[in-house]
């Protein structure tokens, strides 16, 4: 491969630059590493205790992590949209940036999404999206267009490098052999033949006009991210264009910060001139202005409608005590500063672009956080029921911390790749290397778009291991006592002809009755002469004990046709004996249903049992109707028994079953002669409970809504049609050049 | 030789599999044991769960007279058949008594620290009197917490209630994000619980145990529900603030009161929270007229400086 004359001039002026570290080189790597060893202390300390060690608490659950992830996002724009649309517009003076440009994108991209990491809870269950993930939810679509994006920009990135590999690759003087062979290896043959640099050519324009609506959307969700929550300052249609603008705004001048700073420490005066920064300068005063009028126009919407919470956002972004300096320093420095300094020809120069960009990324970092923190903490329910604690935010050391960290390995990355290849691409090309950019509707043509098949995997669920801290309970008895007083209630409860006593067994402890759990009680039924043990039961957690009669009694009833029932509770150490006593006459009672014209009526008839053993109709005694529902008895009607009748309208309104049935109780409560007496009847003469209809695909539900799906695929099949090409023709190029090779030495 | 070997592996894995029928059968035998339990007063809710009895064979019960069958796994995701459970929260009764707050720590194992029900002194304007708004998970049925979450950890079911699977959840905070009514709190360190006891598995019907990094609410007890009885927030206010109950059923109770849900909310105005940003909450509150309490009774158990947050919040001067 034939290189000229002006690409050799490059290179000897990279050579040093990437055949030795230097003695500052070894300074700053040591000084970066520090800075992670003691990022991974904080890492470690998070993940061993928990995000109780961040400030994050109930109300301001997003901190500075998410603050760093939209920022860092935000700088890989300098890389997917400036050289993306540079490369398209045949910009002259883009060759001198564009690596670094694509650099900033990648190394970027790969440090933001860590901060997403640092702010979930369980980061060991990050693969649970893969497993259960919701295309509803903006995280998901967050995930997608991340990790496309990532490998979007690594594609673009090795597209724009593979020229440079192939030139290191031929001069290997001076450079170690490890990384000879990797610059082989990713040199893909590249002999420069003509079909070859037509292909890359081709190549790197495609991934241009991907990428670009690529970064959009992917700014785009993460605003949405915010934007689809029902919080003020969040809630906002024109979120997704404001963090894309707010983007290109700090990309721009991240790569303005970037460009200065290797021109000085590598000496590239004359590749990246005054020129460079002028240009990128007047781009990045446009897209100042641009933002300005988003943030206006932001603010001025919220102020004017004045809905209560917007205020609230807004004081708290206006009132000094809270945040109105880092507001007047992000919506009005970080704005007005760098037009000022850029507009005036007189005070433009490089020194003044370079401060410009450096308040406008320091701008916006503030910015990310005062969009996050001010707006949770004004929740739409007022602050009162809050520890103090809970309520503010202040970042902790392990923020700090962990931002450091992402900053330093961001800097390493950076400083690393620019000794591995020329931080400007050196090598130029003899002929005009600018393909026709109309070109591109022919291949498109000779494109066939083939099906992506999805393939989904199934990962068995790793049951993760959880440490929970033993809670102390156990209370210690107190010393042996007096014994409390206890207090037996005997109840009586006919239930459709089955007799069952309850005793209920109590107690008094500091003025409140509890009930004694796990207590014998005795039943007795008075017999001619003496009581007679009917049975034993013990007491429930409700201090209940039951015990069902048997069908017959052989015992005779009293004058009054009664049966006498005792109970009685022997007593502990710890309570003193009670009992208590009943006297019940037996009823029989029935329900049954009538329908006369309109009106639906339930029958009861109810007839007691004298001495003789005969039934005789009730006449007098009040019966209560209940329906039965899960946690108690409506009640829906009473009624005077007369001779042994008494009615009452059924329920229509009422929900029963789906077919509509319904049961009915028929009671008399607490009555002198009966005790409790109840009866029980169904008829289907209830409302009929429509059958539940499941709604399998919503936001809310399990399935997404099918356009959800279907556009997502779409969107996903186009990108990643396109790197799928792009990748199937780096390795044809690698054909080609092997034949080339071949060919020549034949 | 070869034989042998394979006999002996075989005879292990007979044992094997024996042991796991005693166990099994040991499990049912004590599931079973809770159910005989002669208790009159529940009811059958017509709905039958399969368990094994102590002598092995399979019998069906009543899911009413079982008390230990909080659902799990998929059965938990889909809610109780036939029930929608709705709350109405009487403003006029409450004093900020915060009884229901203790009866909910104490049902749920959660330490003093994990709040899952706040208590707000609302006030809608400057010339009306403020009151007291006790606020549990609202149960919404356009819950916003549910569409934003990744991997469908917080769930709606078909019985209205929204739960949480803290096995599932990789503690991203959305939904607490999302949940404009700040329902939700997170296990920011060890939520030093006491732990489930030793057989007991978890299911997202108690939420116990809560775990670290996880997010955790008021889950409307459907544990509770499925034994017919009350969440304990409503049993133990003593001023019967809460009414609970299936609108399948049109009846709600406070545990002392039993009312017609529909002749409730209509006759006494109810509302709910913040209607207007169509989260469509299953909590309905009945306005704070006819007072039972003067709102200063609910600063007698309260901190002077929390008097003076709420006073300050709720544009109280005096």
């Amino acid at each position: 491969m034939e290189y000229n004359n002006k690409t050799y001039k490059n290179y000897e002026d990279f050579k040093p630059q990437l055949e030795s570290i230097g003695r500052y080189g070894y300074f700053f790597i040591t000084a970066m590493v520090m800075i992670i060893a003691w990022g991974i202390y904080a890492l470690y300390t998070q993940l061993s205790k928990g995000q109780v060690v961040t400030g994050m608490r109930d109300y301001v659950i997003w901190g500075i992590y998410d603050a760093n992830f939209i920022f860092f996002i935000g700088i890989s724009y300098a890389g997917a949209l400036i050289s993306g649309i540079l490369h398209l517009l045949r910009v002259e003076w883009r060759h001198p940036i564009l690596r670094m440009a694509e650099t900033i994108t990648v190394v970027s991209t790969m440090i933001g999404p860590s901060y997403i990491f640092l702010s979930m809870g369980r980061l060991e269950r990050v693969w649970h999206i893969l497993v259960y993930g919701r295309i509803q939810s903006p995280i998901v679509w967050d995930v997608f267009a991340i990790s496309t994006y990532l490998i979007g920009s690594f594609i673009f990135l090795y597209l724009a490098c593979v020229r440079d590999l192939a030139f290191m690759r031929d001069h290997p003087v001076g450079v170690a052999r490890w990384r000879n062979r990797i610059y082989k290896f990713l040199s893909a043959n590249y002999q420069d033949t003509p079909k070859q640099r037509e292909l890359l050519n081709q190549l790197i324009d495609l991934i241009s006009i991907v990428i670009i609506p690529l970064a959009i959307l992917v700014h785009s969700v993460l605003a949405w991210i915010f934007g689809m929550t029902l919080r003020p300052g969040w809630h906002s249609t024109i979120f997704a264009p404001y963090f894309v603008l707010a983007a290109i705004y700090s990309g721009t001048g991240v790569l303005i910060i970037v460009m200065f700073v290797f021109r000085k420490i590598y000496h590239l005066e004359s590749y990246i001139t005054k020129n460079h920064f002028t240009y990128l300068g007047i781009l990045l005063m446009i897209l100042g202005a641009l933002y300005g009028y988003f943030t206006f126009s932001e603010y001025l919407t919220n102020w004017y409608g004045s809905v209560k919470w917007d205020m609230e956002v807004l004081y708290r972004l206006f009132d000094t005590s809270t945040y109105w300096w880092w507001f007047f320093f992000s919506a009005f420095i970080g704005v007005l500063l760098p037009i000022i300094l850029i507009a005036m020809p007189r005070l433009r120069n490089i020194y003044t672009i370079v401060f410009a960009a450096m308040i406008a990324v320091t701008a916006l970092w503030v910015k990310r956080y005062l969009i996050i923190i001010p707006t949770l903490e004004t929740p739409l329910l007022p602050l009162h029921d809050v520890r103090p604690e809970f309520a503010g935010y202040s970042p902790s050391w392990v923020e700090w911390s962990l931002t450091a960290m992402g900053i330093a390995i961001w800097l390493l990355l950076f400083f690393l790749f620019s000794k591995f290849l020329p931080i400007v691409p050196v090598v130029r090309v003899n002929t005009a290397d600018e393909r026709d950019y109309f070109k591109l509707r022919k291949l498109a043509k000779e494109r066939i778009l083939r099906r992506m098949i999805r393939k989904t995997r199934k990962e068995k669920n790793v049951v993760a291991g959880i440490l929970v801290l033993l809670f102390m309970s156990a209370a210690l008895a107190g010393h042996a006592q007096d014994p409390l007083r206890s207090r037996l209630k005997l109840e009586f409860l006919n239930k459709s002809g089955t007799r069952i006593l309850t005793g209920k067994l109590t107690s008094k402890k500091d003025d409140q009755t509890v009930p004694l759990e796990g207590m014998e009680v005795s039943f007795f039924i008075q017999g001619a002469n003496n009581k007679v043990l009917l049975g034993k039961a013990s007491t429930d957690e409700a201090g209940k004990a039951n015990f069902t009669l048997p069908d017959k009694l052989d015992i005779r009833r009293n004058k009054e046709g009664k049966y006498s029932y005792s109970a009685a509770y022997a007593g502990s150490k710890e309570y003193q004996s009670s009992e208590s006593s009943a006297a019940i006459m037996d009823v029989f009672m029935k329900i049954t249903f009538s329908q006369k014209d309109s009106s639906k009526l339930i029958n009861l008839f109810a007839v007691e049992i004298n001495q003789k053993g005969d039934s005789v109709p009730i006449d007098g005694s009040t019966v209560i109707f209940y329906v039965p529902r899960t946690f108690s008895l409506l009640k829906i009607g009473e009624q005077a028994v007369k001779s042994g009748h008494a009615d009452l309208d059924f329920p229509v309104t009422l929900p029963g079953d789906s077919a509509g049935n319904l049961p009915v109780i028929a009671r008399f409560e607490d009555n002198d002669n009966y005790g409790n007496a109840e009866v029980n009847a169904t008829m289907a003469w209830g409302k009929k409970l429509p059958p539940l209809v499941i709604i399998k695909r919503g936001l809310g539900d399990t399935n997404a809504p099918l356009w959800m799906v279907y556009t997502l695929i779409v969107l996903l099949s186009l990108v990643w049609f396109h790197f799928t090409y792009a990748i199937i023709t780096i390795f044809r190029i690698n054909y080609l050049g092997k034949k080339a090779l071949k060919e020549k030495q034949a | 030789m070869k034989k042998n070997s394979n006999s002996t592996r075989r005879n292990f894995l007979k044992l094997g599999l024996a042991a796991g029928a005693t166990a099994l059968i040991g499990g049912g035998g004590k599931v079973l044991s809770a159910v005989s339990n002669p208790d009159a007063v529940s009811k059958e809710t017509g709905e039958k769960v399969k368990l094994l009895s102590p002598d092995g064979s399979l019998v069906e019960v009543d899911k009413g007279h079982c008390h230990a069958c909080p659902a799990t796994g998929k059965e938990a995701r889909q809610g109780i058949p036939n029930k929608k459970m709705v709350m109405v929260i009487d403003l006029a009764r409450c004093r900020n008594a915060r009884k229901c707050l203790e009866g909910c720590q104490s049902m749920h194992h959660l330490p003093p620290k994990i709040e899952w029900i706040k208590f707000f002194l609302l006030r809608d304007s400057k010339d009306t009197s403020p009151y007291w708004f006790p606020k549990p998970c609202f149960q919404c049925n356009n819950p916003p917490c549910v569409k934003v979450c990744p991997v469908g950890a917080t769930f709606k079911r078909t019985d209205g209630i929204v739960l949480i699977d803290n096995d599932r959840c990789i503690g991203c905070k959305f939904c607490m994000a999302a949940c404009p009514y700040s329902s939700r709190v997170f296990n920011w360190g060890s939520p030093d619980q006491e732990p489930l006891p030793a057989g007991k598995k978890y299911s997202p019907e108690t939420s116990w145990p809560q775990k670290v990094g996880t997010v955790g609410k008021c889950d409307f007890c459907p544990d509770m529900v499925r034994q017919g009885k009350l969440p304990s927030c409503v049993t133990s206010c003593p001023n019967g603030v809460y009414f609970y109950g299936d609108k399948n059923e049109d009846t709600v109770t406070n545990g002392t009161e039993t009312v017609r849900f529909s002749e409730l909310v209509q006759q006494r105005s109810a509302y709910r929270y913040m209607e207007e940003l169509g989260t469509e909450p299953g909590v309905y509150y009945l306005p704070p007229v006819n007072r039972l309490f003067d709102y200063k009774v609910g600063f007698q158990d309260l901190k002077p400086e929390e008097i003076d947050l709420y006073k300050k919040e709720a544009n109280l001067s005096e």
